[in-house]
């Protein structure tokens, strides 16, 4: 068996026998779906002919994805350094890319499980979501998605020392992020000044990106430049990343 | 370079400083291929500093290290797989059982997971090969450290503290199964805190005290050459330490505890004197061990 398979068979079992991780990764956004389309329900959005349940969807969509692929490796690169299992692969003749090779093809795992999950109880009759036939305009968007959001959870699993400081710091940086690129709240219902900001965040790009795969609101350019965006954002958080990793705690 | 007369570890001259801090101080050392070599000092006296530098993960300020004849830093990768190193932290891949956890590591060597079984079965695991990293014993937990450090059959062993926080009947399995791994010809380099237990599995020890090297060599010979020799205990009352002072072969003369103690050399002479002074039941003779060597060079008030 291959360093690469070895490494992402340890990560998947890992994550999957840890029922903290699959209820925020699976059950948590779900809860919040479930609940807002039921708010929603039956209620059109003004002029589409659409419910509303096809736009939030994208939305808590977009916020589970990023959330579980952040959370996800900064968790495991905070772990693995704190264990001195990273020392251990240094040790031996693996290379690095192994190790960030095997966390990401477990992140997109989830994130593509997470996708057929959520998109998939929209649909029941009682929710009632009609993906538009775009939809597969979404699988590029939910690639780049987890990849900009893991590059950003090598950050943040580099600057946290324990499990507390992962969750508080990936708090911070999620949950308000959220918010402003409209996962939860349509960004049209925000002041302009709000809608500014939104375009610095990431996220909003994945649920731009997201809506239209699914929806159709919005135009292709507008798709275009969400990739590009996360395509930019990945690069930087990679930059940061790199600069900022540490194999052990003590050097 | 690498043939096998010649040495699994050169240090020469290496120093290195953190600061004003002097962790390793002009140290030089040769380790032969099959020694089993202790490197003993308190904490805080480079240990740690020394072991990492030897395996490559930090680089010394000046003088050189060959390891099996190749530099091990930059990251080495002709290197790696013929060493193997435990952590102090026992290292395990989160949530995988003992099995897993083995069957990963051996694929970060390009292994295949019959390897990792061989491993469980040196240390005894494979019973417990099933159970969770997190649910396994104190003592069960360093032999997986171990099986995790042979899993790539390596020449070269690193030990950071290995029999540290076991309950006695762990440790002395422990030390056996460090014997074994002696036997079978693997070069063995360990730091512990335990001297009796250095003191019978090392072929050689460097006692280390502030980066330097204060002492190496065989446990047998350091003992020797320290001249504590041997301190004859004898019960409160069978002769004063006067009496005692003047008997053929006694250096020193100290009454501890109640009990009298002399100080000697020639253990024979000594009890043979005594054997017309008072009677010789209980009389406890105690050599000389590593401990009082190391607490005479490192408790020396640091000057």
């Amino acid at each position: 068996m291959s360093a690469y398979a070895a490494l992402s068979r340890a990560v998947y079992k890992a994550a999957v026998r840890d029922a903290t991780t699959v209820f925020f990764t699976f059950a948590f956004p779900l809860i919040f779906l479930v609940i807002f389309a039921l708010i929603f329900r039956n209620q059109e959005v003004a002029d589409t002919g659409r419910g509303y349940v096809d736009y939030i969807a994208p939305g808590v969509l977009s916020w589970g994805l990023a959330n579980a692929a952040l959370f996800g490796v900064a968790f495991t690169l905070m772990q693995w350094r704190n264990d001195d299992l990273l020392r251990i692969i240094r040790l031996s003749p693996t290379s690095i890319w192994s190790v960030i090779g095997s966390r990401y093809v477990v992140a997109l795992g989830i994130g593509a499980a997470q996708c057929v999950l959520f998109v998939g109880v929209a649909m029941l009759p009682v929710f009632g979501m009609r993906p538009d036939q775009t939809w597969p305009l979404a699988i590029p968007i939910m690639l780049l998605a987890v990849t900009a959001f893991l590059a950003l959870g090598l950050i943040v699993g580099s600057a946290a020392n324990t499990p507390e400081a992962v969750a508080a710091i990936a708090n911070c940086v999620v949950v308000p992020m959220a918010f402003l690129s409209g996962s939860f709240y349509p960004l049209e219902l925000m002041p302009t000044w709000l809608q500014e900001v939104s375009r610095v965040l990431p996220m909003r790009y994945v649920n731009d990106g997201i809506t239209y795969a699914f929806t159709g609101f919005g135009t292709m350019t507008d798709y275009l430049i969400s990739c590009a965006a996360l395509v930019v954002f990945t690069a930087v958080f990679a930059v940061v990343g790199v600069r900022t990793f540490r194999w052990s705690n003590d050097s | 370079m690498s043939s096998i007369d010649s040495p699994a570890i050169v240090l020469d001259a290496v120093s290195k400083s953190y600061g004003e801090v002097r962790a390793a101080d002009e140290v030089s050392i040769s380790i032969g291929r099959g020694e089993f070599f202790g490197l003993l000092g308190p904490n805080g006296a480079g240990k740690t500093t020394l072991i990492e530098m030897i395996e490559g993960l930090r680089l010394p300020d000046t003088g050189t290290i060959h390891v099996l004849g190749m530099a091990p830093a930059p990251r080495n990768l002709d290197l790696l797989p013929r060493i193997g190193v435990q952590t102090q932290r026992s290292a395990f891949f989160t949530r995988l059982t003992a099995r897993e956890h083995l069957v990963t590591v051996a694929a970060l060597y390009g292994l295949p997971p019959a390897t990792a079984e061989k491993a469980l079965d040196l240390v005894g695991l494979t019973d417990s090969g099933n159970v969770r990293v997190t649910k396994i014993s104190g003592g069960q937990r360093q032999r997986l450290a171990i099986a995790s450090t042979l899993v790539h059959d390596p020449e070269v062993v690193f030990l950071d503290e290995p029999t540290a926080a076991l309950d006695p009947e762990a440790r002395r399995d422990l030390g056996q199964m460090l014997r074994n791994l002696k036997a079978i010809g693997k070069t063995i380099v360990y730091t512990t805190h335990h001297l009796d237990e250095a003191q019978t599995l090392c072929d050689r020890v460097a006692i280390l005290s502030a980066g330097r090297v204060l002492a190496l060599d065989s446990p047998r010979e350091l003992i020797a050459r320290s001249g504590i020799g041997t301190r004859l205990v004898i019960p409160a009352g069978r002769l004063s330490p006067e009496q005692a002072g003047t008997l053929d072969g006694v250096n020193g003369v100290a009454v501890e505890d109640g009990m009298l103690v002399l100080q000697t050399a020639h253990t024979a002479r000594v009890l043979a004197a005594l054997d017309g002074e008072a009677d010789l039941d209980d009389v406890e003779t105690r050599p000389a061990t590593l401990e009082d060597v190391y607490l005479e060079l490192i408790g020396a008030p640091q000057a």
